[in-house]
């Protein structure tokens, strides 16, 4: 850049400030006005929104699918659509090192690489072109990075029409931007621009079609238990499903009865201060993670092919010593279910699963010995079984019912003998539960908290409201 | 009185100077957009003042660091406010500061005299990603975990030295404490180090050169 224009440069500069504004108060105020704002969005973001938890750290679960900040996901998606490409995909580096180096390289260079000295966008056409496109592509990636690039049944599509999108259009419509203006050089600003806005355009539409046909999967998201209380519960529901069998619902079980391969096995009282004083916390969850061998009981943790996370061992462990270990003193603690108000109708999701989970679920599950009866959806529980259907709605002799009341069921063929023992096989529910199963029952089993609310009565103050709920069976 | 501790004060400090020369200066009209890089300079103190909160009560090893976040969101008075803040600060930054450059871009501000304004202006974006990166993997969760086991992976892909920069980042051939500590260091004290030197020197430059005015069909 020669001495004229620098001054030229200046002097346009010196004339923009003599009609400008004064740094203080002008300039600061807007910086204020803004940096308050941000701050008031960010106490909002914080209050309304906040910070989702997530699970604790587990090394040995190699199924969890990892995911950036989310202001990295179009690099990830990058190259996930890089990878795609036959040979070239191969080479890693490209993608990972070379091509998002020399974009920084060039940006960094830029006004080394821009030397026209114009700063008028009508006069800047190319570079401003060029960076829309860029934006408009790392946007568009960014969008559509759930999506995975090859379907369920193996089908390549996505991922060809996510490169067209966020690789193809961009890519050719940049280098016929160049073509443009150094070779072409006669191009009119009028056609440049179309050309940039009809890259973005397809780009948009593109990855509107991708989000359109090719759905996002659905994630499972777990719930991470970060209160004590929390962590109590979904430590006790854990225990009852992985544990109860063999130690029983309170731990005092010292000799096992009725789990096939280990009957008659003695075993340490688990809620006893010989365990609970001598083993640490960290001892507790190795024994759980790794199990004893030695004594029949199987690895529970992930690392050791078992189902538990670290995180769900390390509840197990909390809810033992919170409820077994006398020098610790438990909070208290959120009931199974929300008690039922007069004329409620209980539903699958809010009462009946949380019992289940709690009660039944400990054998009623695939892999155990329970007449193929199947406890671990609503579905499941509805129609499995080798007597299915096991409750029938509106039928207060359903099966399910009548054993969690203690009856036994007889043999049909031979009445002396008993078909299906009364539930659970040690112990028995309490009447507030087994009131809940046969609410639930007699009211058409709804799933839903919605349907159960459709169905409940509500009592009418004054009109002697009895409580009693509406009896009318919904096939 | 206080005309008296005023003038005692000026003598020493130079107030006047002071606000003859950063504060009572002539600017181009202004424009909203360039509000951009003092809400980005407001989000970094911002960043600074909430993290250091958190530091008080965050413990930087696998054994710990889960848990002190968990405690710092249900057991310490407002640290749910406080890891809030910081958490969305942090997105809100890497905004904020993207679209900074790019205003800067469309206004082709970094040209003549404004080059090296740019050139650290480029230093303090990567240096910002750079924070989010590290400080990405401190609560020590799943997420932050695989993301940075996947991250560095990338960054161990550079030809001939990756396996050099694989081993820097994670401070063995594995993900462990050592990779916990050192991101914290670099979260806290590096990166931080870097990007308040790089701001000293993007803002003295801004107050050598001025703030570039909205160009016009004469620029």
């Amino acid at each position: 850049m020669d001495n004229e224009t620098k001054q030229k440069i200046n002097k346009r500069y010196e004339r923009e400030l003599n009609r400008g504004e004064r740094f203080w108060p002008d300039s600061i105020f807007k910086d204020l006005i803004v940096s308050l704002g941000i701050f008031v969005l960010l106490i909002m973001l914080a209050t309304f929104i906040g910070v989702d938890a997530q699970p604790r750290v587990d090394p040995s679960d190699t199924t969890y699918i990892p995911r950036p900040e989310w202001y990295f996901l179009f690099l990830f998606k990058f190259l996930a659509i890089y990878g795609q490409i036959p040979v070239l995909g191969k080479i890693e580096w490209l993608a990972t090192v070379a091509v998002p180096g020399l974009v920084i390289l060039v940006l960094a260079l830029m006004p080394f690489i821009d030397r026209n000295p114009n700063r008028y966008y009508g006069k800047r056409v190319l570079p401003i072109s060029v960076m829309a496109i860029i934006v408009v592509d790392i946007v568009m990636l960014t969008i559509m990075a759930d999506v995975p690039t090859v379907t369920e049944n193996g089908s390549m599509l996505p991922g060809i029409l996510q490169a067209i999108a966020g690789m193809v259009i961009p890519l050719v419509a940049i280098i016929l931007l160049f073509l443009m203006t150094f070779v072409f050089r006669k191009t009119s600003t009028k056609t440049m621009i179309w050309t940039a806005a009809i890259s973005a355009i397809l780009t948009i539409g593109l990855t509107g079609g991708v989000l359109a046909w090719f759905p996002v999967p659905a994630t499972t998201e777990t719930a991470v238990a970060t209160t004590l209380v929390d962590q109590i519960s979904a430590g006790q529901d854990l225990y009852s499903v992985n544990c109860v069998e063999c130690h029983g619902d309170d731990g005092k079980v010292t000799k096992i009865e009725g789990v096939k391969g280990l009957e008659g096995k003695l075993i340490p009282a688990i809620n006893s201060t010989d365990v609970l004083y001598t083993l640490d916390d960290a001892t507790l969850a190795e024994v759980i993670a790794y199990g004893r061998p030695e004594a029949g009981m199987t690895p529970f943790g992930k690392a050791y092919g078992g189902q538990l996370s670290t995180s769900d061992i390390e509840n197990i462990v909390t809810f033992m010593r919170y409820t077994w270990d006398d020098r610790f003193e438990a909070p208290k603690l959120k009931p199974l279910y929300p008690p039922l108000a007069a004329g409620e109708v209980p539903s699958y999701d809010v009462h009946i699963a949380p019992i289940v989970k709690r009660y039944c679920l400990s054998c009623h599950q695939a892999g155990k010995q329970n007449n193929n009866y199947l406890m671990d959806t609503y579905d499941d529980i509805l129609k499995t079984g080798d007597q299915a259907p096991n409750v029938t709605a509106g039928d207060e002799n359903s099966t399910l019912l009548k054993v969690i009341e203690g009856t036994p069921i007889p043999d049909p063929k031979d009445p002396t003998q008993t078909l299906i023992r009364a539930m659970p096989p040690n112990g028995h529910m309490s009447p507030d539960i087994i009131n809940v199963f046969k609410l639930w029952i007699m009211n058409g089993m709804p799933q839903t908290a919605e349907d159960a609310a459709k169905l409940s009565v509500t009592p009418t103050p004054g009109a002697g409201s009895t409580g009693t709920p509406a009896t009318t069976p919904t096939p | 009185m206080w005309k008296n501790v005023y003038e005692w004060l000026d003598e020493r400090l130079g107030l006047n100077d002071l606000y003859k020369n950063l504060l009572d200066r002539p600017e181009p009209k202004g424009n909203w957009w360039n509000t951009l890089g003092s809400a980005a300079l407001f989000l970094f103190i911002l960043q600074g003042v909430t993290g250091i909160f958190l530091t008080v009560y965050y413990t930087p090893s696998p054994d710990h660091a889960y848990d002190s976040i968990n405690y710092i969101m249900n057991g310490v008075a407002f640290g749910w406010l406080i890891r809030g803040i910081h958490h969305w600060g942090a997105t809100l930054m890497v905004v904020v500061v993207f679209i900074h450059m790019l205003r800067v871009f469309v206004t082709a501000s970094f040209k003549y005299p404004r080059e090296l304004t740019w050139l650290i202006g480029i230093g303090l974006f990567l240096v910002t990603l750079g924070m989010g990166f590290t400080g990405y993997l401190l609560p020590w969760n799943q997420q932050s975990y695989w993301a940075t086991t996947v991250g560095t992976q990338i960054a161990g892909s550079v030809p001939f030295i990756g396996d050099f920069i694989l081993k820097v980042l994670r401070g063995g051939s594995d993900l462990s404490a050592l990779t916990l500590q050192r991101f914290f260091s670099a979260h806290i004290w590096m990166l931080p180090a870097a990007l308040a030197g790089l701001i000293g020197v993007h803002l003295y430059l801004i107050i050598k050169h001025g703030e570039s005015n909205f160009p016009s069909k004469e620029d």
